[in-house]
């Protein structure tokens, strides 16, 4: 809540106060701390410094000063603020309040006592409230906000309703100075000094007016007969080392982190909602950094690099005449070279070359995972069709052609669909009504018939057999006389005479 | 009134349009809700006993709100979400099941066409290329002796008045037979030749189907057209060359003209097998490409189609007002189209009851509801529109049946792969 001012300021200031003493003049009668007006009449002498301290007697910290009876006593109605360097003067008070100094009176003259001219904190006044570090929070339900130093309650004082606290505000031309501590439940009022100070500071400059930031640097040390340096230690060899420190800061660090002390990311949080059907590889694999893809292995030499390889492994000339006809790139690479002694072993011409390439397949050579080919090897399999699609296909079986003796190998229908020709293994040849199935007529042969078919011209009813070695056209003997007249001509024989088996 | 809790009762009332003698009386009774078709027949028909001490028991079938009950009433009650609360109010009509199984005719092979549009005859087409007209079980009246193939269908033309056969075959001609209008006497039978061969198509003939006027018959083939004929003795129109002179069984020579096509239908893509005239200008032709196309007579065009998943194997139409169309084909589910309905190729029923490939199928000629239809697992179901599953299954064939028909109003006549011809009278439809 408040600006910090140095602690010997501020007591300065405290005793600046106090040695005005109070005197009231757009106060309440109540409690108005009279030390506004004190403050205004010190500021000037602030500069001078030192002048207040040994007037600073009756001056309290606290600018608590509800008490009627501590008005008239104007130095202790001028209490300085016992508060803590640190904290801010609170110069008004509130009115209507409870006394929030109740002993005050004693404690007054013990904190008026403050150290001169010491930057020491150990000798800053201590704030009125000895509660040190206790949270405000934990006394917010109680009367009291702590305990002064002798062990009293300090209770709170009763605070003005906002439009009051609003007018009187209004009303008081030093408002912007006063400042609320509610560690010791006290308004302070900054002097008009401290406020220079405070508006030094936030313009970023020194806090005492009387400080130059760009006075000439005094050097009060003289060189002039400085013959020796100030020291002529070696550079010690831990500056051009790695720091032996770092190296320890670095394996303590190292252990943390392998102990899991230290970590590095936040904890994912799970995730509350959960992809049910999602792929589980998606989010696993995507990782921030690139995925890292090692160089490839250098081939390791083998018995063909070895100064001394078995025998067989060197090629005859032939062998190597026989390279030379081949297209180059088909040519080995490296023809294996036999060295009977280590005298003798040339320098390897390609070390340095070999090893250019591989820094440039190692860091200089984009490398990419080559995507494999996800074929569903089940697509790849023809579709048959559906079985919808094949309608309307045979499954019940209505007309049975009974008659034949053996397997029946081969049939042929007639063009309009009347007659079925079949021939079996037994010899026969058969000819049947579709619609009825009756046998109409059979021939009989020594052999198995192979193979029956029908004339594709249905002018002429005639049926080609092929039986063992042998091929027939049969006259079939259907159709009208005039059919038969044709087939007889076309055939060049007479209508055969075939045993009409009606079964 | 114990009111069990357990059962529960329903207060019901018996009616119909049946006439007098099977008229019960109208007044509500209580009724236990866990009776089935049978328990309400018996319930009638001691209703009626009580009224009529001769009376026969006779089944009977339930309608409520126009839908047959095949289960028990509760639970259909439950499905249909009427209330129970009510007095419920259940028609009976004669339950359509065959009573008598006849005879089974013998043929020589596999019997592939029947017409039974004639309820003096029965004519049939078999596998060893003859057509036989039977009277009655088992009794063969005439062989129809001529094609040189398979018949694969017949049709009886003209049923009133002078009748006219036509079959097909798959020797690529039809053969139109006349019987002599001479009927007298039942063991003096009239006569039937031929006269006409109808040379047209390019491959087997797969179908006929005849005008109801009876001048004109359509044929379907193989080659996926509809051959339009003239059926008159007397056509000037055609090629009417006398070719052949070939004996018939009864020994009389007879010119055989030979017809041409009036006109074709082009336009299916696969084997037609199926047509009907119904009336005068319409044909539809059901064949393997997947679709049933209506044709307009004089004009040759094809005016609308059906397309539905599968190849159709037969076609009817009948029904209210002789406009459903009924296919079956190589799928075991007989769909019935409603082709006035606009914009629509979705079957107005469906009935899934076989196993196999349905080879036939035909409408009643006089009711709405009800129609027949047989298939390769070797069973003719009867159906009722009212309700989803059949009325009535006739297994009497042990092998594939081929066609079916209904004859005579009241019975069922069937062939199939075990060459024979069977004949379910008795059948109650109206």
């Amino acid at each position: 809540m408040g600006v910090s001012i140095p602690p010997k300021e501020a007591d300065r200031l405290k005793n600046i106060v106090d040695e005005n003493g109070g005197s009231s003049d757009e106060f309440d009668s109540e409690g108005e701390a009279s030390e506004g007006s004190e403050v205004s009449e010190v500021a000037t002498e602030e500069d001078g410094g030192s002048s207040g301290d040994e007037d600073a007697s009756t001056s309290d910290g606290s600018g608590l000063v509800d008490d009627e009876d501590e008005n008239e006593g104007s130095e202790e109605g001028a209490d300085a603020n016992g508060s803590s360097s640190d904290d801010e003067k609170a110069s008004a008070s509130v009115d209507d309040g409870l006394e929030s100094g109740e002993g005050s009176g004693d404690s007054d003259s013990e904190r008026s006592e403050v150290a001169e001219e010491s930057d020491s904190s150990e000798d800053e006044v201590a704030p009125r409230n000895t509660i040190g570090d206790v949270p405000l929070e934990w006394y917010k339900d109680e009367q009291h906000i702590g305990y002064d130093i002798k062990g009293k309650k300090i209770t709170k004082k009763e605070r003005q309703d906002k439009l009051d606290s609003f007018l009187a505000s209004v009303d008081d031309s030093k408002n912007w100075r006063k400042i609320y501590d509610d560690y010791n439940d006290e308004d302070v009022e900054l002097t008009k000094a401290e406020a220079k100070m405070i508006s030094r500071l936030l313009n970023g400059k020194a806090p005492h007016a009387d400080f130059d930031p760009y006075a000439p640097y005094v050097d009060w040390f003289k060189w002039d007969d400085a013959i020796h340096p100030l020291s002529n230690a070696p550079e010690p060899k831990r500056r051009f080392i790695p720091s032996k420190w770092e190296a320890k800061k670095v394996v303590k660090y190292v252990r943390a982190i392998r102990k899991g002390l230290i970590k590095f990311e936040k904890p994912k949080e799970e995730p509350r909602f959960y992809m049910l059907w999602g792929d589980d590889s998606g989010a696993a694999d995507k990782t921030n950094h690139l995925s890292y893809i090692p160089a490839p292995k250098p081939k390791l030499p083998g018995h063909e690099e070895s100064y001394n390889p078995s025998l067989e492994y060197i090629p005859t000339q032939e062998e190597i005449n026989s390279y030379q006809l081949m297209y180059e790139e088909d040519r080995p690479k490296f023809i294996p070279k036999r060295f009977t002694s280590m005298r003798s072993i040339p320098a390897y011409e390609d070390a340095v070359k070999d090893s250019f390439e591989r820094c440039l397949d190692l860091y200089l050579c984009p490398r990419v995972r080559k995507k494999r080919i996800n074929i569903d090897p089940e697509s790849l399999k023809p579709k048959l069709p559906s079985r919808k699609d094949l309608k309307p296909y045979p499954s019940t079986c209505y007309m049975e052609y009974i008659g034949h003796k053996g397997p029946v190998v081969s049939i042929s229908t007639e063009f309009s669909g009347e007659w079925i020709a079949s021939g079996s293994t037994d010899g026969t040849v058969r000819i049947w009504e579709v619609e009825s199935g009756r046998c109409r007529k059979v021939w009989e042969f020594d052999e198995a018939v192979q193979y029956v078919a029908w004339n594709p011209m249905p002018e002429f009813p005639i049926l080609a057999i092929s039986v063992g070695q042998d091929a027939y056209l049969l006259n079939t003997g259907l159709g009208n006389e005039e059919t038969q007249r044709k087939v007889g001509e076309l055939l060049h024989v007479e209508a055969a005479k075939v045993s009409d088996d009606s079964s | 009134m114990d009111v069990d809790m357990d059962e529960r009762q329903i207060q019901a009332r018996f009616v119909t349009k049946l006439n007098p003698p099977f008229k019960a009386p109208p007044s509500a009774i209580t009724i236990p809700a866990t009776v089935t078709r049978l328990g309400l027949s018996t319930i009638v028909n001691s209703l009626l006993k009580a009224g009529d001490p001769e009376w026969e028991t006779q089944p009977f079938d339930f309608l409520i709100d126009g839908e047959l009950v095949r289960m028990s009433l509760d639970r259909f009650l439950l499905a249909k979400g009427i209330s129970a609360e009510k007095t419920l109010e259940i028609e009976y009509i004669k339950a359509v099941v065959p009573r008598k199984e006849e005879e089974p005719s013998l043929h020589d092979d596999w019997v592939s066409a029947v017409d039974g549009s004639c309820s003096r005859f029965i004519l049939t087409g078999c596998y060893d290329g003859f057509g036989r007209v039977w009277k009655g079980a088992g009794v063969c009246s005439h062989i129809l002796e001529g094609h040189t193939d398979v018949i694969t269908s017949v049709s009886i033309i003209n049923p009133l008045g002078d009748v006219t056969l036509a079959t097909a075959s798959k020797d690529q001609t039809l053969r139109l037979w006349k019987m002599d209008s001479e009927e007298g006497v039942d063991d003096v039978p009239a006569k039937i030749r031929p006269f006409k061969i109808l040379r047209g198509h390019s491959a087997s003939v797969g179908s006929v189907a005849a005008q109801a006027s009876g001048s004109m018959i359509c044929s379907g083939s193989w080659d996926c057209r509809v051959n339009l004929w003239q059926t008159d003795v007397s056509s000037a129109e055609g090629d009417s060359v006398s070719i052949k002179k070939r004996k018939t069984k009864n020994g009389t020579e007879e010119p055989q003209l030979e017809g041409a096509p009036v006109s074709t239908l082009v336009g299916h893509t696969q084997q037609v097998s199926s047509l009907v005239w119904p009336e005068l200008d319409t044909i539809y032709s059901a064949s393997w490409d997947h679709t049933i196309r209506r044709w307009d007579a004089e004009t040759g065009k094809d005016v609308s189609s059906i397309i539905c998943g599968r190849p159709f194997n037969c076609l009817s139409v009948g029904g209210e007002g002789s406009t459903l169309v009924a296919a079956g084909g190589s799928t075991p589910i007989l769909r019935i189209w409603d082709p006035r309905k606009p914009g629509t190729s979705a079957p107005v029923y469906q009935f899934s009851s076989h196993t196999s490939w349905i080879s036939a199928c035909q409408w009643h000629s006089k009711s709405w509801f009800h129609l027949l239809s047989a298939s390769y697992d070797g069973k003719v179901m009867l159906w009722d529109l009212r309700t989803a599953w059949p009325v009535s299954v006739i297994e009497s064939h042990e092998d594939k049946v081929l066609c079916a028909d209904w004859w005579k109003e009241d019975c069922v006549i069937s062939g199939g792969r075990d060459s024979k011809l069977r004949i379910s009278s008795g059948v109650p439809v109206l």
